[in-house]
């Protein structure tokens, strides 16, 4: 993979959420609008994923946030998630990130409590996931830029489906 | 891997998909700012802000010419990948900056797919017209970056013959006809050549 | 799905269909009739991309079809001279390095729309002739 240095991207990632918050006035509006930005960008991200990662198959969820988790945020990010908290069923886990490429620089005052800041990375972890067949929820629980300790996203799978033949039979 | 800040890299496709959402956002938005207001202001702030961090561990540069040229090497080579490959200027104010690889737009082409298949293929659309919603981050970049050094000015891409493009940059104060300094600000008064 | 075969010669619509079709059946037959899998799955059954055994290639008299598919889909068809060998890292190289870099991160590109590029086209075109299998 090509890099490049990281403040440029921060930055534009910045400039852009700070757009954003001037654009709709509304925090809620702001983390929805970022979520989807990321869900498109997860479409198309998803084959430089598998292609640069030679992944054949992403049919098991527990190996697919494996992946996303360790190998996805290597890749572009440059850093790692650790994959936590598992329910019992195995749909429901947490992605913890200790270091966060996006949150460089920045402080948010408190009248952006309840900003999402990162939510893009939602968003493209959803996106992603759907180009493979899984529909997933995928939200910010704990963020450091609101006092947490650590960034953890809880990642739940609604359903995964085969591959769907789009042709009618008789066509 | 350095614990962030400064040194710290990502993969280069992060800046690709990310520009290319931007642009795509907000040209599907019907209502708040225009697609050029928003991306202008964006790009500026971006460029303010990388300009600062640039040149902050470097002498203030007193000359137009001399802010142009850092530019051209300096910033060129870190927002975009690689220098300017030719800069001109008829030395009242006006700077064109030419990029024969602008990496940015370096894979933009026209999707010649016909609607129907068997058709034939669509009328070329000129590269100036495909590339127009993807330069005005660039432009607004160079602006923020031009204007944290202290010159005011209006950037213009041409991209007709892409990869290549060329940025045209018109000091504010050769706009204006005027002769003398060129703006003030964060590197001082600059002289004008 | 892409298709990267036929630069020498245009499909119709009904064409992709079954081409889709023919890749699907191979799939589901492949893995029903797998020796090596205990668990005998019914043909025709629902199954996600790169479960079972997937293929490779087939061969007639005449050509050989080869074959690679990403679990987001796409579908990378080539069809060559019979006696050629494994083109699955050739396939991953398109899928890799072209499609991806030229395709992919083309802001003009959608996700999921056909597409005609001709840097793309242009690229395999080349890439192609390093193989030695286009003149």
């Amino acid at each position: 993979m090509e890099t490049i240095s990281a403040e440029i991207f921060t930055l534009t990632y910045g400039s852009m959420v700070r757009q954003l918050i001037a654009d709709y006035e509304d925090v809620e509006e702001v983390n929805k609008q970022l979520d989807k930005m990321g869900f498109s960008i997860g479409q198309r991200l998803i084959d430089e994923f598998l292609a640069k990662s030679k992944t054949q198959r992403c049919s098991d969820f527990r190996e697919a946030a494996e992946k996303v988790a360790k190998v996805g945020f290597r890749m572009f990010l440059n850093t790692t998630a650790a994959v936590t908290n598992w329910n019992a069923e195995g749909t429901e886990c947490s992605l913890i990130l200790e270091d966060n490429p996006l949150t460089d620089f920045v402080e948010l005052p408190e009248a952006l409590s309840q900003l999402k800041y990162s939510n893009l990375l939602c968003g493209v972890i959803r996106g992603a996931l759907e180009m493979v067949n899984m529909d997933v929820e995928c939200t910010f629980v704990r963020d450091v830029l609101q006092g947490d300790d650590v960034y953890e996203m809880r990642l739940k799978l609604l359903s995964s489906s085969p591959e769907t033949y789009p042709f009618k039979d008789d066509d | 891997m350095p614990p962030g800040g400064k040194g710290r890299e990502c993969s280069e496709s992060c800046l690709d998909f990310l520009t290319l959402q931007l642009v795509q956002h907000y040209r599907s938005q019907l209502q708040g700012p225009s697609q050029q207001a928003a991306l202008d202001a964006v790009g500026e702030r971006v460029g303010r802000q990388l300009a600062e961090r640039y040149s902050r561990d470097r002498p203030p540069l007193t000359e137009a010419l001399e802010v142009m040229k850092w530019l051209c090497k300096e910033f060129w080579g870190e927002v975009f990948r690689k220098g300017v490959d030719n800069l001109r200027t008829n030395h009242r104010g006006t700077f064109v900056l030419r990029d024969t690889q602008f990496r940015w737009l370096a894979r933009l082409s026209q999707n010649q797919m016909p609607a129907q298949m068997g058709q034939p293929l669509p009328a070329p659309i000129p590269k100036n017209e495909l590339a127009a919603d993807y330069l005005i981050l660039p432009c607004a970049i160079v602006r923020g970056a031009l204007s944290q050094l202290g010159l005011e000015c209006n950037v213009t891409a041409d991209a007709t013959s892409l990869p290549q493009v060329d940025f045209t940059v018109v000091l504010a104060s050769a706009a204006a006809g005027g002769g003398g300094g060129a703006g003030g600000g964060a590197a001082g008064a600059v002289a004008r050549r | 799905m892409a298709m990267l075969s036929g630069w020498h010669r245009r499909m119709c619509e009904e064409d992709f269909k079954l081409m889709f079709g023919l890749f699907w059946s191979m799939r589901a037959l492949a893995t029903a009739l797998d020796p090596k899998n205990p668990t005998k799955q019914q043909m025709g059954a629902p199954m996600r991309i790169g479960d079972g055994c997937s293929f490779n290639s087939f061969r007639t008299s005449s050509y050989k079809l080869h074959f690679l598919e990403s679990p987001s889909g796409l579908k990378f068809v080539l069809t060559t001279d019979p006696s050629v060998g494994s083109m699955s890292e050739q396939l991953q190289y398109i899928y890799a390095s072209l499609f991806v870099e030229l395709v992919v991160k083309n802001p003009l590109y959608t996700p999921g729309e056909p597409f005609l590029f001709e840097p793309f086209s242009a690229a395999l075109n080349k890439y192609m002739r390093t193989l030695g299998l286009l003149s």
